[in-house]
């Protein structure tokens, strides 16, 4: 019984425009996917997308501190779900962002839901920490987690996500 | 490879709807708890999560959330019944949320509990909240039940327990 790291992906030279786990087995009963991003602009979001479906099936909901002051937003019939500001761009250098994706029953028949917390490094006044909660209509087992980063951006090199599953057995 | 330290102690999954859902003789020999709630209710509700069958005044929270346009923030100073921690959070018919608690030290018997919840409905919002049983037993039991209406078919509870050493 554990937790059992299904993969870790490092982005190499050059950056990647998304970071993807594929063919994941529905023997766990929740999955777990840390996240250590830096991408290539200032202020954006990365993003969750299950099984490549890109169409409009997926809402969410946030609440983030700017370490001045707190706003939630929402937004339904999304592409994705935004669910971390994370560092990058003037950021200071070398700072990168952490983030915890959760998805219970991700195996299971009805739509899916997740929970997500997020912290951007920068050794200024303006940094983000944020908590999300999403959903994706979806109700197919999820065996494809993609995550991208939102408008143009790119993850930088050394950006790395590891899935883990949580098992009963 | 999976390790010894994060193990599932039960999981429920509802076949019918249901106005509770209780852990019980939780075994002792973990450090910290994890509970994982995926559930539904039959109208809008939110979550409470009764410990130990204790319904006195012994439930203190600071809780913060966001429900897409606004924020908020609010407290207890010992509230009766049990913790209703998920600020912003709320379920309802067919609609799904995610609540994942941290029980710290549960089973010490010389301190007060803390637990942190996170709470999300894409529907509804997401909270944060750092919980207080104002007690010193151990924890032995967690009751879980939506304040209103009944808790949806096909809602899952797992709880784990955290190993405190290998």
């Amino acid at each position: 019984m554990g937790m059992q790291l299904i993969e870790t992906i490092e982005v190499g030279a050059g950056g990647a425009s998304s970071i993807e786990f594929t063919g994941i087995d529905g023997t766990g009963q929740d999955l777990v996917c840390l996240v250590s991003p830096r991408v290539s602009a200032t202020g954006y979001s990365i993003r969750a997308r299950f099984n490549s479906d890109s169409g409009a099936n997926y809402a969410y909901r946030n609440l983030y501190g700017t370490g001045s002051s707190a706003a939630s937003q929402g937004y339904a019939t999304q592409s994705g779900i935004l669910f971390g500001i994370v560092s990058g761009g003037t950021n200071t250098a070398n700072t990168f962002a952490s983030v915890q994706l959760t998805i219970p029953n991700y195996s299971g028949s009805s739509s899916k839901t997740i929970s997500a917390d997020s912290v951007s490094e920068n050794n200024a006044n303006q940094a983000y920490q944020q908590i999300s909660a999403g959903s994706w209509t979806g109700t197919a087992a999820i065996t494809t987690l993609t995550i991208s980063v939102e408008g143009t951006a790119t993850f930088s090199q050394y950006s790395t996500a590891s899935l883990y599953k949580v098992t009963a057995d | 490879m999976a390790t010894p330290t994060y193990t599932l102690i039960d999981s429920v999954t509802l076949g019918s709807s249901a106005s509770s859902v209780t852990f019980s003789s939780i075994e002792q020999t973990f450090g910290d708890l994890i509970l994982v709630s995926n559930h539904s209710t039959t109208g809008i509700a939110e979550l409470s999560v009764r410990v130990n069958g204790d319904t006195s005044s012994n439930y203190y929270w600071v809780s913060m959330g966001g429900n897409g346009s606004t924020t908020v923030s609010q407290s207890s100073g010992g509230a009766t019944n049990a913790m209703r921690p998920m600020e912003r959070a709320l379920t309802n018919t067919g609609i799904k949320g995610v609540f994942i608690l941290q029980f710290f030290d549960y089973s010490a018997t010389n301190k007060h509990k803390s637990v942190l919840s996170r709470s999300d409905t894409a529907t509804y919002g997401t909270g944060a909240t750092a919980n207080r049983w104002g007690s010193t037993a151990a924890i032995s039991s967690i009751l879980l039940y939506p304040n209103m209406n009944l808790f949806e078919s096909g809602s899952t509870f797992h709880l784990y327990g955290i190993a405190k050493e290998l």
